[in-house]
């Protein structure tokens, strides 16, 4: 599971109200290099949860996100913020571990990459 | 306003006619799954456990059967698990390649009419994708290449979701795909993330299609659009409060094989749709440009690769494409439709 993915995720368990994002649970994270496409990279941007991404990153062991979110100028003329924005969201990747929700507490396992987020009958 | 079709009747109509097949293929033929209900002793107390388990033995079925059937078809028929689109009465032999080709025309033929591809600005608009029922990722992988877009795809199946997973990173495209085990009736997404919910064949799968166009609804952001192509049952006539008991039947025998709750009509959709508020709800009956791919599919199931690997494969995949028979025989009856509803969420 790679952050731009985490950045999705929520626990829809029945009554929760604050089920994102999910905290991580790093067992095994990976590098995995991915082609660098700058105008991919800003389209995603807007629609970034940006603590999220960042809290997110360093549960995976990368700290180079700057705490707030910067603006879109920085985007035009910054390459290495792009770069270090490129690695977070699409290089680093959870193989083993967990996601858990930031209200309950349920854990939603991380196996070979695949977030099983399957309720249980009685959280439906 | 028939009640049949009243939105709350559709919860206890998936109850009502698919129980009782569960509950006796649950007990008599799936050892391993009755085991939970051994506790009690008595009929009716094991009739009341498997009606409370019915929802989840069928996504622990749906799980296994394309857990076990989807190597297979890959194999076969490539990455994408849904019918082709065709012209009518074409009654040419295609090859293999026209087949797949068929099958992209079904995704381009859906944006179509859901009116995506005919608007640039629209076009332009999709960075996110959900694919719900994504199989192995074919869809995924495809609109996201198609619009540069983001893709999340999700299935009930552990083993679809490595595979999309696999194929996505041999097509250089998992930064743009990701792949999850999820429940359509239950998303993990916050309200109003995708522009573009994509539903291809996996509605057939859902016992609650109030909860299932809910969740779609509730997944969609404004201004994006909802895109459902399922197979379904023929539209009621006034006055018609079920379909004929030969018509149920028929679906009752397919809907044991390949894990379906009950069925539901395009006229369904369009309510459960209208219920919300939505904008541009349209429905198209595209029955007779499908009609070529179940003979298709038979046909490559007869071949001595498709008869090895069906063997290979096991016992639902056998019963499954023994099945296939049945799926022409209700086209060709008119008790089976393949449907295409979309809208859109206003801004």
């Amino acid at each position: 599971m790679r952050l731009i993915t985490h950045n999705m995720l929520s626990c829809n368990i029945k009554g929760v109200t604050n089920g994102f994002p999910l905290r991580i649970e790093a067992g095994n994270v990976i590098k995995k290099e991915v082609d660098f496409n700058p105008d991919f990279i800003r389209h995603m941007f807007a629609k970034l949860e940006w603590k999220a991404l960042v809290e997110g990153a360093r549960s995976m062991g990368y700290a180079e996100l700057p705490e707030d979110s910067p603006d879109a100028a920085v985007l035009e003329s910054d390459e290495s913020f792009l770069k270090k924005l490129h690695h977070a969201l699409l290089e680093l990747h959870l193989e083993e571990g967990a996601l858990v929700c930031p209200e309950t507490g349920r854990k939603f396992p991380v196996n070979k990459g695949i977030p099983n987020m399957l309720l249980h009958e009685d959280e439906v | 306003m028939k009640a049949a079709l009243a939105p709350s009747s559709l919860t206890s109509l998936s109850y009502r006619t698919n129980s009782s097949s569960f509950r006796s293929s649950l007990l008599f033929r799936s050892p391993s799954s009755s085991a939970s209900m051994t506790t009690t002793t008595t009929r009716g107390n094991v009739a009341v456990a498997a009606a409370a388990t019915s929802t989840e033995a069928l996504r622990k079925g749906i799980a296994e059967f394309y857990n076990e059937t989807s190597g297979l078809w890959e194999e076969i028929w490539g990455d994408h698990m849904h019918h082709g689109f065709y012209d009518p009465d074409s009654s040419v032999q295609l090859s293999d390649s026209g087949h797949r080709e068929a099958q992209i025309r079904m995704i381009e033929e859906s944006l179509r009419f859901a009116g995506v591809t005919t608007d640039e600005e629209e076009e332009k608009n999709i960075k996110k994708i959900v694919d719900v029922g994504c199989g192995i990722g074919g869809s995924s992988r495809y609109l996201a290449s198609k619009f540069g877009a983001e893709s999340i795809g999700i299935t009930l199946s552990p083993v679809q979701a490595n595979r999309a997973n696999d194929l996505a990173a041999a097509q250089s495209l998992a930064h743009k795909v990701s792949f999850q085990v999820a429940d359509a009736l239950d998303q993990p997404f916050e309200d109003g993330k995708f522009d573009l919910v994509w539903s291809m064949e996996s509605g057939e799968h859902m016992p609650d299609k109030a909860k299932f166009v809910n969740e779609l609804v509730r997944v969609v952001a404004p201004g994006g659009r909802i895109i459902i192509v399922t197979w379904c049952h023929r539209n009621l006539s006034a006055g018609e409060k079920a379909l004929q008991p030969w018509e149920q039947n028929l679906l009752d025998k397919i809907c044991k094989t390949f894990y379906l709750p009950a069925w539901c009509s395009t006229d369904d959709y369009v309510h459960l749709l209208q219920s919300h508020s939505l904008q541009d709800i349209k429905c198209a009956d595209w029955s007779e440009n499908v009609a070529p791919f179940w003979p298709a599919v038979i046909r490559t199931a007869l071949t001595w690769k498709g008869l090895v690997s069906l063997l290979r494969s096991g016992m639902k995949s056998i019963k499954g494409a023994l099945t296939m028979p049945l799926m022409i025989e209700g086209y060709k009856k008119g008790v089976i439709k393949f449907g295409i509803i979309t809208c859109r969420k206003p801004l």
